[in-house]
């Protein structure tokens, strides 16, 4: 048991050690200090409990956004539209939070961020319906609602949702109400308590229940699932309605967590980390976990890093690359180490994109 | 096709010109503005698409377009500015687009990494490195590609401007849309190509070196990206600046799925898209709805999602069998 | 385990870090020493050739101005929730000036003022609606500069056609340098048609899609306009790149004098509508060193840029009337934004 435990971390462990290596390269070619922006980076992330909260501040949507991608690779569709489904879940959020007062908390905020969710499902179930029904790529059409979105939360924080409070002119909403917001126990945001549960639901669902067996019977032959009598239509377009859900309800809990509102511009990004994040644990809901703290850990240590080495923070996408394509490609770093090949390894997904 | 589909396709080049003109006699500048926007816009996209088609045609999924499209227009820049040549800049972005090519085939074919995730590392890692080397002090001293006049072909009306009177890299994309074409249903290459995306297993058992030829085709089609990179700095901008691909690549994605994987009809998917998002300029331009941008700039993308599930309901689009897929040798 | 390939492993390992001590003994420690000026961008770079540029460069200005020494450092912003956290990486770090660039710092930079009454601080294009002793909101009137733009480019277009390619209509000083512009060509010029587009995307691109940029500078040319404003980070500048390929035609840049900071564009810049950031940032530097700060809103300079290459073309007659136009903005008799 501990002997499979290890070889598990080996190589994700590995992975992360030879990213880092080779991002040291590219410090030193800009004549700074490796052990310098790796010391500042970790402590930007961990070193106290404010940079620990704002790790796991990072790590809450990236979370949400992996799942949502994750969860849709197991019925072998291709999501990239988290960051369209984060975006309408987190101004839908936004506006029950501070539109409606006079609730007692216990319904206002569940109400704010089933808004979220909702939205969320309903951005990505257009895609999956029009997958089910006519047969349109759920690729094109995430990447068309990941534009729309955009501009239709733009147009509501800069227009019938705007903030009027003094004279304010930035593109966003009023602030939640209290009653509304989530709030953060020490360094923990209740945030990221609530994307552990529902990563570990995601988990519960797709391995446990029914519902999750014909999702991945979907995912792992379309038409054996249908000959089997799975309503094949009806679970790619719900597989698509919940992966927009996990999605909307990341940026549910960014606006009424961590920004407190929504503001145009401020969540750019972060659906399409979940892509990697996805990519990082393999598709597992669980996985997405660890892949999220590591990723929400450099973010948060960026700054600092370029504040005491003068290392420019794009630095941890290059390493980000290193390290998703050493998790990805476990023969290289077998091959250094000396491990045995464990053909459980080796992962497909992009075995779902050939399937319509 | 068949002879329904094609009596539609006359169809409706036949009232694309009738509708093309009657504009043209009404505002002549304003539609052949819109018209000349529609070209540009579109060949970028082609271009991509062009390189996902062919390495989709043999069944490796290309999502790292993006970052392809974005190192190779860092590289055609810096070699320009550095050699004072639009050329050897131009052959360093389809270099690079090669070499990114390349590094697809050898993580998605050599090392059977999952197809998406090696494109997903070639768009995370082209972002972080351009950003990482960015240096604002380079710049194109000689100016960027300028438009080239066919002869007497350029004095047409309308159609002059807007196809005759381009930049290079727009004929040689042009051109490469017939090369590309023959090559994919008229060449043996070109249906070996098509056997091993369908049926690696039986491709291989008449001969087909499947690994070997898919490693060939994915580092070709790099270059066809490269050559997008090159465009788009050398070309449609000149100069080079942060995440200037601006999510191009994705879209090319969506224009050759939505163009079934053909040239031809990636093209007008290209076309079409390059099409709205001129006239939502021009809307813009002449004030015509008073409404807010952001509601007209959701034009192209609401458009293309109607279209794309409305010509759902008229076909189906059938991916390649063996799409995404590793191939293990026997 | 063959140990040829562990001896390979150790080996690596063991360069990595020899390499990696061997320069860490320069323990960077950001501003530390001497007066210390921070400056935080948006989210943007300091060599993004627009404002965050701009600023930069007034704050090593500020700093090599003062008499005293002074060191001037930068953290670029890469989300704006890390606002509040940037700012304070510079408190911890004991600096005495800290410049925040952009609207979109505004509420974060208040909040560390209020917390931290001794250090400086300075908000460009940040108003300040109730003044804090130890801020000052660096402001500018766009639509002015817009304004004489507009009234210099009316003179000169000879199809009568104008155009700008902008950013986003979600950042006020685009909209301003947008009206100003428009109002000051119909001000030297009745007849003229102003034709202007905004960024149908995002916040995100609308300040970095010079190929959106281009295309649109193009299909402004393709219908008549000889004159375009590129105002919008990036995007703009795809602008005037375009127009400098096209014969004849002009374009007019923005914020600085983007005769430096575009040189593809020398054939057709013809001048800019410029915010003067970096004068206003070292005077506010200066003033924080010597004590004599007011809080509050603080008014810098706008202008425009030399013409350089297009002196010969901009006439007495022209260059009387911008005379009259600027006469008439300062003393308020025009306005460059009615409504």
């Amino acid at each position: 048991m501990s002997r499979s435990l290890l070889r598990t971390v080996a190589t994700p462990l590995a992975a992360v050690v030879f990213g880092l290596l080779i991002g040291a390269v590219l410090i030193l070619s800009q004549n700074a200090s490796p052990i310098t922006a790796y010391s500042a980076l970790v402590v930007g992330g961990l070193g106290d409990a404010d940079s620990l909260l704002r790790t796991l501040q990072k790590a809450t949507p990236l979370i949400f956004g992996g799942l949502a991608v994750a969860f849709a690779f197991k019925a072998g569709m291709f999501n990239i539209g988290g960051q369209g489904q984060l975006l309408v879940g987190a101004v839908f959020a936004a506006g029950v939070g501070f539109g409606v007062d006079g609730l007692p908390m216990v319904v206002h905020l569940p109400a704010a961020l089933v808004a979220g969710a909702l939205a969320g499902a309903v951005w990505g179930g257009i895609a999956g319906a029009l997958k089910a029904t006519t047969g349109a790529h759920e690729v094109i059409v995430t990447i068309m609602l990941n534009f729309v979105a955009g501009n239709l939360t733009d147009w509501l924080s800069a227009n019938p949702w705007k903030d009027n409070s003094g004279n304010n002119i930035v593109a966003r909403t009023p602030l939640v109400e209290d009653s509304a917001t989530i709030p953060t126990l020490g360094a923990v945001p209740v945030g990221f308590v609530l994307a552990l549960v529902v990563a570990a639901a995601c988990w519960f669902v797709l391995e446990r229940t029914t519902y999750g067996f014909e999702v991945r019977s979907v995912g792992h032959n379309r038409n054996a699932a249908q000959y089997s009598g799975i309503k094949v239509g009806w679970i790619m377009a719900s597989t698509m309605a919940v992966a927009g859900m996990l999605a909307g309800l990341g940026g549910a809990v960014e606006s009424l967590g961590v920004d407190g509102r929504f503001e145009a511009g401020v969540n750019v990004g972060l659906g399409f980390e979940g892509i990697t994040i996805a990519l990082l644990a393999r598709a597992n809901p669980l996985g997405v976990i660890p892949a999220a703290l590591l990723v929400g850990l450099m973010e948060a240590g960026a700054s600092r890093m370029q504040f005491k080495a003068g290392v420019a923070p794009e630095l941890i996408d290059v390493i980000q690359a290193l390290i998703l394509f050493f998790v990805a490609a476990p023969i290289i770093i077998r091959w250094v180490l000396r491990m045995r090949a464990d053909n459980s390894e080796q992962l497909q997904l992009g075995a779902g994109w050939g399937r319509s | 096709m068949t002879t329904r589909q094609k009596q539609m396709l006359y169809v409706g080049a036949t009232l694309i010109v009738v509708i093309a003109w009657t504009f043209y006699t009404a505002d002549g500048p304003q539609t052949t503005a819109v018209l000349a926007g529609t070209v540009r816009a579109a060949t970028l996209l082609v271009l991509g698409a062009m390189c996902g088609m062919i390495g989709e045609r043999s069944g490796v999924v290309n999502i790292g377009i993006e970052g392809q499209f974005l190192l190779s227009a860092f590289a055609a820049f810096t070699i320009a500015s550095m050699t004072g040549s639009l050329f050897l800049g131009t052959v360093a972005g389809v270099g690079m687009g090669l070499i990114m090519g390349w590094m697809l085939a050898a993580m998605a074919v050599g090392l059977k990494v999952d197809q998406i995730i090696a494109g997903t590392v070639l768009n995370i890692a082209a972002l972080g490195l351009t950003s990482f080397f960015y240096d604002r002090s380079r710049s194109l001293g000689m100016g960027k590609y300028t438009n080239i006049d066919l002869g007497p072909l350029a004095d047409i009306p309308l159609v002059g401007t807007v196809f005759f009177s381009r930049p290079p890299l727009t004929y040689l994309t042009m051109v490469l849309l017939v090369v590309v074409h023959v090559a994919l249903f008229r060449s043996v290459w070109g249906m070996r190509t098509r056997a091993i995306g369908e049926h690696p297993g039986a491709a291989d058992t008449v001969g087909i070196d499947v690994l070997k030829l898919r490693y060939f085709n994915v580092t070709i089609a790099g270059g066809l990206a490269g050559l997008g990179g090159s465009y788009l700095a050398l070309e449609a901008v000149g100069t080079f600046s942060r995440a200037m691909s601006g999510g191009r690549g994705f879209l090319a994605l969506a224009v050759m799925i939505f163009g079934r994987r053909t040239p031809f009809g990636a093209y007008a998917a290209a076309l079409f898209f390059g099409f709205t998002t001129a006239l939502q300029n021009q809307f813009q331009l002449n004030s015509t709805f008073d409404i807010p941008p952001q509601f007209v700039g959701m034009l192209p993308f609401v458009v293309t999602i109607i279209v794309v599930a409305l010509s759902g309901l008229i076909g189906s689009m059938r991916d390649p069998a063996a799409l995404g897929q590793v191939y293990e040798k026997g | 385990m063959a140990p040829k390939r562990r001896h390979l492993l150790a080996l690596l390992m063991v360069l990595g870090l020899v390499t990696a001590a061997a320069c860490g003994s320069d323990d960077g420690g950001g501003v530390s020493g001497g007066y210390s000026i921070g400056l935080v961008t948006d989210t943007g770079k300091v060599d993004d050739k627009s404002f965050n540029q701009s600023a930069w460069e007034g704050a090593q200005q500020g700093a090599a101005d003062i008499p005293a020494s002074a060191t001037a450092s930068y953290i670029e912003t890469e989300e704006s929730k890390d606002y509040a956290n940037n700012i304070q990486l510079f408190l911890d770090d004991g600096a005495k000036v800290i410049v925040t660039v952009g609207f979109g710092l505004g509420e974060a930079t208040i909040e560390a003022a209020k917390a931290n009454p001794d250090v400086m601080f300075i908000g460009v294009d940040q108003w300040q609606d109730d003044a804090l002793p130890n801020l000052a909101g660096l402001m500018f009137p766009e639509a002015t500069a817009g304004f004489m733009a507009g009234a210099l480019a009316g003179m000169l277009t000879e199809t009568d056609i104008v155009g700008a390619v902008l950013g986003t209509d979600l950042v006020p000083p685009v909209v301003f340098f947008k009206e100003g512009w428009e109002n000051g060509a119909r001000y030297t010029n009745p007849d003229v048609q102003t034709i202007s587009t905004y960024h149908p995307g995002g916040l995100d691109v609308a300040f970095g899609d010079p190929e959106w940029g281009a295309t649109t500078a193009r299909q402004a040319l393709d219908q008549g306009a000889d004159i375009i404003f590129g105002a919008g980070g990036a995007t703009g500048n795809g602008a005037l790149i375009e127009v400098a390929g096209e014969a004849g035609a002009l374009c007019v840049g923005v914020d600085s004098d983007q005769w430096f900071t575009v040189p593809e564009a020398h054939p057709c810049l013809v001048t800019s509508a410029m915010k003067l950031i970096d004068v206003g940032v070292a005077e506010l530097i200066g003033q924080a060193y010597a004590g004599t700060m007011q809080g509050g809103n603080f008014f810098g300079e706008v202008g425009l840029a030399p013409f350089h290459d297009f002196d010969g073309i901009v006439t007495d007659e022209m260059r009387a009337t911008l005379d009259d136009v600027m006469a008439g903005l300062a003393d308020g008799s025009i306005n460059p934004m009615p409504e």
